[in-house]
């Protein structure tokens, strides 16, 4: 593939493959792909793409990079025949300067968003042309035939069953990639198929289309707002930049960081993770006073902030304040003093249910009772607290196919071998039952997540698993605030610590000189 | 609680099967030492019939099953029992309205008053904590008299039209000996009794598909997970036991059609308690309830049946069959919180 623009700063180089393996245009193929010349696009009365020529040879992935607003939309659905140019062409394939209708005859164009259907994977795969008998009755064993091959493709094959809202938003957009192979498109085009995703995932998702491009020598586009997602899979990166004249860069000549800074001239610049970009801050508790039961001691003046994409850990004991404080975030206590802004907003007078509407969630120790339904089954677990509206219910009845869907899903995704949708949850082991919690909270894709010792008495590979799961959920751009008694879990996840002693919080550098003996020495009040 | 499954193995299902069996086999072995085989006398006392008792202990099972399902122990049943009653045999006697206006009145108006006595309880409960089984034994105490005053005029209640049994010839031949003898309830009887089932069945359904009632059986399951999951448990209780409280009443008000009720005068207990007997013999499930409501109904009309519930020794057994089941059913249909559970299982905390 090759890729240039007129008014690219630096030329597209046709050399060798890069240090990090990149492919070399012509060893990709030699088909026509897709080409746009002098391509314009306006919106209202400013121009989002300006004189842009770019050349996607088939069997290769290209990348546009930008921020939100920079055009990369525009210029997708301009190149899929969606939307007019003002000037230029586009070819794609044998077509020299293509209309829009032969263009959205032959790309496929993927939004970022698809809204969730009440569809089976199978049927959304049909949906488009259902195989029939003499025209009329769909053909089912054709229509799985091909729904099977279609599926197999992307790694889908054995969810054939399962509705498409019970799907990953992964999952969700390989079945767009599977649907828009049939019939075998000219080109395709997607927007921001990554966005949501955490970077494993995303880097899935870009072998996938990689290995399609390839299979199908067709020549694949996608945007995005990181610049990790061209590598190592991407063969240039077209870039589009807050008006600027559009620059295209093979990926075998510059490194990640270079593109970063090539992309936004030296500006630092975070892509956003989610809702929120990295580093946003998610909770800010300020100043809270509470005063505690018994002989518990009171917390006086707590405070301290929670980002997006960081583990904060905070530990002490019960009795020092640990558990009124988690009481608290649950919204079992109203702090006497001080404010607790969610987002920016004050949430002090809210109920937990409140909270976790606004994006909150809470994973608490594998033995309490508030967090599950020992009498239920496990599916019914999974879907605990989330069946007044969809996925899982609609108009006030419950979908048991989602439900069901779900449950497999999570069973597998999570490595829940042993047990089965309709088992009851109690008959299950107290780690199965922990990553069951675990898995529901964190599919919920919450904003921060709130977590109280929740590996606790679990056996030593499931205390890791819940470690592992909890804080990966932090690469999607969710908080983690981390309440334990155990200095050596804190240690293991936090990105930033606190100790809470005698009703505040002590912070502590995380550095690798920091030892559980210092932490329990500031919880113990015997710190020099 | 989880309706339509049968919870902690076919173990208590078993022992509340057999415990019917031996009540059945039992009561006629008793029968028959006492007097001659003779079906046609040994039913006569009984002059209600297998429609309209199934349908009343249907409504009673479902008046225990229903609060239950929210975690609610309706002990109230008795007072929502006798409230309908009561009301419904007042409208009965005093009100002007034609006898078909008067059924529909006094059925209505009986499974308003239970509703009421059901609401009552938990606003006692909620205004001066009172524990719902306190309260609700208590009020049963208070109506007894008002109930009892309106069983000792029987004459004067009017024969309501809808309901009124009609006198067949000669028996069915197709159940013989069942007590059904020459009088079987057409129209009415069947209309409540498919009310009753329309009630259980929509129940049933409620609570296995929607969002309501996944959210009323994480009530009665886990009272701190569906705080947690922002239900409002107070709410949910008041209905549920608003509802069961309407559907005691509405078998309060059915007493009407079956006087001299057998109910009244020989169930071994007051017949507001043959709600528990049949929702603990149903496993607390709905499917459960209509069975053992059936079964019940069948068994009460069966000949000689009553023969030992009259003799005061053996009625004492009988009664001891009707509740034995609760030792090994309630503890396993108790939510998993709270005290009541507690009692039963030391052990809870360490299930968990």
């Amino acid at each position: 593939m090759a890729v240039s623009a007129r008014k690219s700063e630096e030329p597209v180089s046709k050399g060798p493959a890069g240090a990090r393996g990149a492919k070399s245009p012509d060893a990709i193929g030699k088909g026509t792909g897709l080409r746009a010349k002098g391509l314009t696009i306006g919106e209202g009365a400013r121009w989002v793409v300006r004189d842009l020529d770019l050349e996607a040879k088939p069997g290769a992935v290209l990348m546009v990079l930008g921020e939100r607003g920079s055009g990369k939309t525009a210029l997708l659905e301009t190149l899929a025949g969606i939307r007019r140019e003002d000037r230029g062409t586009v070819s794609i394939g044998a077509s020299f300067e293509a209309s829009a209708r032969t263009r959205r005859r032959d790309a496929r164009f993927i939004p970022q968003q698809n809204d969730p259907t009440h569809l089976t994977v199978l049927a959304r795969l049909n949906l488009a042309r259902p195989p029939r008998r003499l025209g009329l009755t769909i053909h089912g064993g054709k229509a799985r035939a091909r729904a099977q091959s279609l599926a197999k493709r992307v790694g889908l094959e054995g969810l054939l069953d399962v509705p498409v809202e019970a799907l990953r938003p992964l999952e969700r957009r390989l079945l767009e990639i599977a649907a828009a192979l049939d019939p075998a498109p000219g080109a395709l085009l997607l927007d921001e198929p990554t966005s949501g995703l955490g970077p494993h995932e995303a880097r899935h998702l870009l072998h996938i289309l990689d290995a399609i491009a390839r299979e199908d020598l067709i020549p694949v586009i996608f945007s995005s707002t990181w610049a990790r997602d061209a590598y190592p899979d991407a063969y240039a990166v077209a870039i589009l930049w807050r008006g600027q004249p559009a620059v295209t860069l093979p990926t075998a000549q510059v490194t990640e960081s270079a593109l970063v800074e090539r992309w936004t001239g030296g500006t630092p610049w975070r892509a956003p993770t989610g809702q929120h970009a990295a580093g946003d801050a998610l909770l800010k508790i300020e100043g809270i006073v509470l005063e505690g039961r018994g002989r518990e001691t009171s917390l006086a003046g707590v405070g301290f902030e929670v980002k997006a994409g960081e583990v904060l850990a905070v530990v002490g004991a019960p009795a020092d304040g640990l558990s009124l404080l988690h009481e608290m975030l649950l919204g079992q206590r109203a702090p006497g003093d001080g404010s607790i802004q969610f987002l920016g907003k004050e949430m002090a007078a809210t109920d937990r249910r409140q909270r976790v509407e606004a994006g909150m969630s809470f994973v608490n120790p594998p033995h309490a009772r508030d967090q599950s339904l020992a009498d239920f089954t496990v599916e019914e677990n999974l879907v605990f607290g989330q069946t007044r509206r969809g996925p899982f219910a609609k108009r006030g009845w419950l979908k048991f196919d989602s439900i069901r869907g779900n449950a497999v899903r999570s069973l597998m995704d999570f490595e829940v071998p042993d047990a089965k949708p309709r088992d009851r949850f109690a008959r299950l082991s107290l780690g199965a039952r922990q990553r069951i919690v675990i898995a529901r909270e964190v599919l919920r894709n919450p904003v921060l997540l709130v977590a109280r010792s929740p590996a606790q008495g679990l056996a030593l590979e499931a205390q890791e698993y819940v470690r592992k799961t909890l804080v990966l959920q932090c690469e999607r751009g969710s908080g983690l605030l981390w309440l334990t008694e155990d200095p050596e879990e804190a240690l293991r996840v936090a990105d930033r610590l606190a100790v809470l002693a005698a009703g505040r919080l002590v912070w502590l550098p995380v550095t690798e000189t920091l030892t559980r003996e210092a932490i329990i020495d500031e919880m113990s009040g015997t710190a020099a | 609680m989880i309706p339509g499954r049968i919870r902690s193995g076919w173990l208590p299902l078993a022992a509340n099967l057999l415990a019917f069996l031996v009540l059945a086999v039992g009561t006629q072995f008793l029968a028959r030492q006492s007097a001659p085989w003779d079906p046609s006398a040994w039913s006569t006392p009984w002059s209600g019939d297998v429609i309209l008792v199934f349908a009343t202990l249907l409504f009673l099972g479902m008046a225990f099953t229903m609060p239950f399902h929210a975690g609610v122990v309706n002990l109230a049943i008795y007072a929502q029992f006798l409230a309908g009653f009561a009301v419904a045999a007042a409208i009965a006697r005093y009100s002007s309205l034609d006898p078909a206006g008067r059924a529909a009145l006094a059925l209505l108006a009986g499974a308003g008053a239970g509703a009421l006595v059901g609401s009552l309880v938990l606003w006692l409960k909620w205004k001066f904590a009172v524990h719902e089984i306190v309260s609700g034994l208590l009020l049963g105490g208070a109506l007894a008299p008002a109930a009892l005053a309106a069983v000792q005029a029987p004459s004067t209640v009017p024969a309501l039209a809808p309901l009124v049994v009609i006198h067949l010839p000669a028996p069915p031949v197709w159940i013989p000996g069942l007590g059904l003898g020459h009088h079987v309830a057409l129209v009415g009887g069947i209309l409540v009794l498919a009310l009753g089932l329309l009630v259980a069945l929509s129940f049933a359904h409620v609570l296995r598909a929607s969002s309501a009632g996944f959210d009323l059986r994480i009530v009665g399951s886990n009272p701190l997970a569906a705080v947690a999951a922002g239900v409002n448990v107070d709410r949910v209780q008041l209905w549920m036991l608003v509802a069961g409280g309407a559907c005691a009443g509405l078998a309060g008000a059915l007493q009407l059609w079956t006087y001299p009720s057998v109910a009244m005068e020989r169930w071994p207990l007051p017949l507001g308690f043959a709600g528990i007997t049949i929702a603990l013999y149903g496993m607390g499930s709905v499917r459960g309830v209509l069975a053992a409501s059936l079964l019940f109904a069948i068994w009460l009309n069966a000949p000689g049946t009553l023969v030992p519930l009259g003799n005061p020794g053996w009625g004492s057994a009988v009664l001891a069959l009707l509740v034995v089941p609760a030792l090994w059913t309630l503890p396993r249909l108790l939510p998993d919180q709270g005290a009541p559970r507690a009692l039963w299982r030391t052990r809870h905390r360490e299930t968990y």
